[in-house]
């Protein structure tokens, strides 16, 4: 008997001698990143919540990752979307999370936070007491109060469901905030910010994919011609030059059926348009033509992520590489040479300049 | 994300099996389920009426298995690699499913999303799409998604199980270049008409209830099996992947704390019903029905490091699965043939809705799906002496596929579908010859070929060779080598958007060298042991990347090179008084290496292991038995799990070394009207906080009581496999 126990005894020690040791990251560190900067959002795998955010500093070529998760001790959630600056806070659109985190340029520290929107992909300010949320498979754009982080309205898109439902990047001129509905959709809406409402819309091609205003307050969208047998349609994609004023399309160039044109960027004095098309292509807002070759060639990889420097024009290609390690941020100076590289998270989707 | 979003389409399919009845499934379950209770309480009071019955002490029956020390093998087996789960791990309680057994029997690995959560499993390195699962000979794989979630599959349904590793798969099917998983069901049930029910109550308002009905005699034999589940599973977990601010009255953050949340939206209710008829002629020809009926109502659990609010949006998964099957066996003394028919109808609904206005709920994602599988197999073998055995194989299985995943409006404003509605015939032959020229000697070859669509697969060679080098221990050397190839699922295909129908099989070739020995002394100790080196090489891996169009879609992209060393022991002891001790452990070093092309002049993963594959797992179970009392002790590990391709350790991307221990207590207690078990099983024995996969939370501690009720209908017993359950 007492050696039945004995096994009891020594089967029960091996097995509890075998505890998991997790660290949880819960350390909190000090930042002071004072000066400019560019943040990346680094969006992660869908469903695995591992978002991070880097910080790099073109002063010193020194990149920070996973900022957010080592101020805070905690994450920043599932699949980040985007990030903009507005006041002296960095607003982070974190989708899969449902969540806007407000933090602190410096220190990364959070300040705030937006809790529990649908789905949420792009925040735009109006003024200190309103932004507009932009949300993907909705139908709605949520108004939000970012001084008592709450939501205070919505905004109801005519001609979508819930399911089809898609709002995407908003600029802004005069009292009104134009959006591309990007998803199986086709159109730019106009929202009076007065009365919070959709107040015009605009037919481009087939999913427009971003949306960027320039110097002469003209609007560029770059759409993707959705996929083929999409029942939505299928056609070559084209980047549209829109006035604002008029809200009418100005000019229309377009690209090869089989062409994934996205990302449209410009550059801080806002008369250069920069796009992903497999290449990095590059035009002055004023052409009348696509230039015949591009501003960076194809590097054996797909680029994902796109920003030029607003100080100095250098620009900011992301390389998700397998979408699964880490991403790589290739800098280049404005005449296209590389004179940095480095390593941030996993799926760097989108930049925000501090 | 570009749409990452989409793709949770695919996910929430993958990820699926939840359910929510519809209303008439829903009605049919809640009768079932007031059966099951009714029956429940006529039990418990027909013992309280018997109370005065004499307890009669009832007797556990250890065995040791007989150690027989010989040359002759089954002919079958020439060669394979094959692990075995007995009657005891797969009956050893009514909540545990499939995933459950393999977890802590098998060094298998296991993937594990949650509580009643998807559960995939992967052989040697592979994913789980290299898993061939068949039941009754049916492959049961879903077509889609080409994987299989165990986590629907109650272990109680499973009178038989194996696992067939690398090469020795290909003995009955194609495509499992990890291996298969062998499931089924066994005709033997006791003469005349015999119950048998039990019920689990457990934390988190866990309800588990099962009851069979048997009827058999010389020629019939008839069973009905029912299992309901349902739990709102909404466990408590220290949320370390978040916190909770604490403002002042201007809204500034002074405090912060990892919250105490619970599982949201995590509920389930399953319930599996099974019907067998058999007819034996007693003249060599067997005649069996199996219909297996699913329906599963599951949430899918908010992750780690969602704000939302669940009371906001319903994020549920439902399938209703019938598998039917009609078999005949002709058996004479040197032939057998076999045929089979069956069909699979399969619905699968993922609903992600949100509550607009009080009351008001919009769908976000409305996906349907639908599978309807018609199956044929014939198969023959014959063995015209003690030195030959032949065996063919035939097997067809036609899939009809409906996939809704998206409703969308046009643009000129009508209403559109986006998915995809296509079939496929998938057609698989097999020959075998196995010869034992000396009874220490076997060999064997394997010709397969298999057809997808109008796409031919090369043929699939594979041989088998074992010898017995010592009667003493029974020593026997086994090896095999073979080619294999996996065709895209449905999904990899044609779903929209992002199938890919220009993808190519993936393709693979393995070898496995191995030995093991059993030896023992009848009566006191039996002890056995395997050890086996495998090596294997898999070329155009598929695998689901983004597009620049914000979409996922699949690709024939990486090589990998998966090898390694699996092990099992296992140990039985009769001890003086009654006691009995054994032990079944195994082991699996498996790296699992990608040596595909680099991506990208910055890829990091080439020569990496891949993410989610384990280096190491291993699972012991300890069995100690007196009289009629048992005591079970179950523990698993893994080995620390990469999250990303690169192998980088970061706080966001790596799961430390995983250990789990659970332990359970029986005793049976034999009164005049019925057998009655009682046990108690705690899992996560020492209230590990931890995570299985990233952001999906899972319970700590937790206990669950069953009592089990065998009524006894003074009937001569004549238990299938001795065990009382």
């Amino acid at each position: 008997m007492s050696r039945n126990l004995l096994y009891v005894v020594l089967i029960l020690s091996l097995m509890s001698t075998s505890c998991m040791k997790w660290d949880y990251g819960d350390d909190m560190e000090d930042f002071d990143a004072s000066g400019a900067g560019l943040f990346i959002t680094n969006e992660g795998n869908f469903q695995y919540g591992n978002a991070t955010l880097s910080y790099y500093d073109p002063s010193t070529n020194t990149v920070q990752n996973e900022v957010f998760f080592r101020a805070n001790g905690m994450k920043l959630g599932d699949t980040a979307q985007s990030m903009c600056v507005y006041g002296d806070k960095g607003w982070i659109v974190v989708n899969n999370s449902h969540v806007i985190f407000a933090i602190d340029l410096n220190t990364f520290k959070e300040v705030g936070r937006i809790e529990n929107l649908p789905s949420p992909r792009y925040i735009h300010f109006v003024n200190d007491e309103k932004a507009y949320v932009t949300q993907i498979w909705d139908n709605r754009i949520f108004v939000v109060n970012p001084k008592t982080y709450s939501i205070t309205g919505q905004i109801e898109v005519p001609g979508m469901t819930m399911e089809s439902g898609s709002t995407e990047q908003m600029v802004q001129y005069g009292k009104y905030v134009f959006c591309n509905c990007w998803s199986y959709q086709n159109r730019i809406i106009k929202i009076d910010t007065e009365i919070d409402r959709v107040v015009g819309e605009l037919t481009v091609g087939i999913q427009p994919t971003s949306l960027v205003i320039d110097k002469y307050d003209r609007m560029w969208t770059v759409t993707d011609g959705g996929y083929e047998g999409s029942p939505y349609g299928y056609e070559a994609p084209a980047l549209f030059c829109i006035d604002a004023a008029t809200f009418k399309i100005e000019k229309q160039f377009k690209f090869r059926l089989n062409d994934t044109p996205s990302e449209i960027q410009l550059n801080g004095t806002r008369d250069t348009l920069y796009w992903i098309n497999r290449d990095i292509w590059r035009m002055d807002v004023t052409a009348e033509r696509i230039p015949v070759r591009p501003f960076l060639e194809y590097r054996d990889t797909k680029y994902y992520g796109l920003t030029v420097n607003p100080a100095n024009s250098e620009v900011y290609v992301a390389d998700a590489i397998d979408y699964q390690q880490q991403g790589i941020i290739y800098r280049y100076t404005p005449q296209g040479q590389m004179i940095d590289e480095f390593y941030v998270g996993i799926t760097p989707g989108a930049f925000c300049w501090k | 994300m570009k749409e990452s979003s989409r793709a949770s389409s695919i996910l929430h399919h993958a990820s699926s099996i939840v359910h929510r009845p519809s209303s008439i499934v829903h009605r049919a379950s809640s009768i079932i389920h007031r059966a099951l209770c009714i029956v429940h309480c006529a039990l418990i009071l027909c013992i309280v009426h018997h109370a005065s019955c004499i307890k009669i002490q009832a007797q556990r029956l250890h065995r040791l298995p007989n150690v027989t020390v010989t040359a002759k093998r089954p002919m079958k087996d020439i060669g394979v690699q094959k692990t075995t789960f007995d009657s005891l791990a797969l009956k050893e309680n009514i909540a545990l499913s499939m995933a459950d057994v393999l977890t802590f029997n098998s060094s298998v690995f296991v993937k594990n999303y949650g509580r009643a959560t998807l559960s995939t499993v992967a052989f040697r390195g592979t994913s789980p799409s290299h898993t061939q699962v068949t039941w009754n000979g049916m492959r049961i794989n879903n077509p889609m998604l080409g994987m299989t979630d165990f986590s629907t599959i109650p272990s109680y349904f499973i009178d038989q199980a194996s696992l067939m590793h690398g090469t020795s798969s290909v003995n009955e099917t194609g495509g499992g270049l990890g291996g298969l998983v062998r499931l089924g069901t066994l005709p033997d049930v006791a003469d005349g008409f015999n119950a048998q029910y039990v019920q689990g109550i457990g934390s988190f308002k866990t309800f588990d209830e099962f009851a069979r009905f048997t009827y058999g005699n010389d020629h019939w034999q008839l069973s009905t099996r029912a299992v309901y589940s349902a739990s709102p599973n909404d466990y408590k977990y220290v949320n370390h992947d978040k916190k909770i601010n604490i403002y002042d009255d201007d809204h500034n953050i002074i405090g912060q704390y990892h919250p105490t949340e619970r599982n949201r939206s995590g509920s389930f209710k399953d319930l599996h019903i099974l019907q067998e008829i058999y007819y034996n002629t007693l003249k060599g020809d067997r005649f069996g029905i199996n219909a297996w009926y699913i329906n599963s109502n599951r949430e899918l659990p908010m992750l780690t490091t969602d704000y939302g609010d669940e009371r906001g949006f319903e994020n549920r998964q439902r399938e209703q699965t019938f598998r039917g099957l009609l078999s005949w066996d002709h058996t004479r003394s040197t032939w057998r043939t076999g045929l089979k028919g069956g069909y699979i109808h399969s619905w699968v609904a993922y609903d992600y809705r949100r509550e607009v206005s009080e009351g008001n709920w919009a769908a976000m994602t409305r996906s349907r799906s639908k599978v309807n599988t018609i199956y044929g197999q014939a198969e023959g073998e014959y063995t015209p002496n003690k030195k030959w055995y032949f065996t063919a194989n035939i097997s067809a299985h036609q899939h009809f596929v409906r996939s809704e995943d998206k409703n969308i409006i046009l643009q000129e404003g009508d209403k559109a579908i986006v998915g995809y509605d296509k079939g496929r015939i998938e057609l698989s032959g097999s020959a075998s010859a196995k010869w034992q020229p000396v009874d220490r000697l076997g060999l064997s070859l394997v010709l397969r070929e298999d057809m997808f669509g109008n796409e031919w697969a090369p043929v699939i060679p594979a041989f088998f060779i074992d010898g017995v080098v010592s009667r003493t221990g029974n020593v026997v050397l086994k090896a095999s080598i073979s080619r294999n190839y996996r065709f895209p699922s449905l999904n990899d295909l044609y779903f929209l958007p992002g199938g890919n129908p220009d993808l190519k099989n993936e393709h693979g070739f393995t070898y496995d060298v191995g030995v093991s020995f059993s030896t023992g002394k009848a009566g006191v100790f039996s002890i056995g042991g395997s050890a086996t080196w495998f090596d294997s090489h898999i070329e155009d891996w598929i695998i689901w990347l983004p597009t620049p169009k914000g979409f996922f879609s699949p690709r024939n992209v990486k090589k990998v090179h998966a090898y390694g060393i699996e092990a099992k022991a296992d140990l039985g002891i009769q001890l003086p008084q009654g006691w009995f001790f054994d032990l079944n452990g195994s082991y699996s070093w498996t790296p699992s290496i990608n040596e595909g092309d680099k991506l990208s002049p910055a890829d990091q993963s080439v020569g990496k292991q891949l993410p989610y594959v384990p280096g190491h797992s291993a699972s012991l179970t300890g069995r100690l038995s007196w009289r009629t009392w048992s005591l079970l002790y179950k523990w698993c590990y893994y080995s620390e799990r990469f999250t990303m391709s690169s192998n980088d350790y970061t706080l966001t991307g790596h799961l430390p070394t995983y250990f789990m221990n659970n332990v359970s207590i029986e005793n049976l207690l034999s009164f005049r009207p019925a057998d009655i078990s009682l046990k108690l099983a705690v899992n996560n024995l020492f209230n590990e906080d931890y995570l299985s996969v990233l952001a999906r939370p899972m319970p700590g501690i937790n206990f669950e009581f069953f009592i089990g009720i065998t009524p006894k209908f003074c009937k001569k017993e004549k238990s299938s496999d001795g065990i009382n359950y």
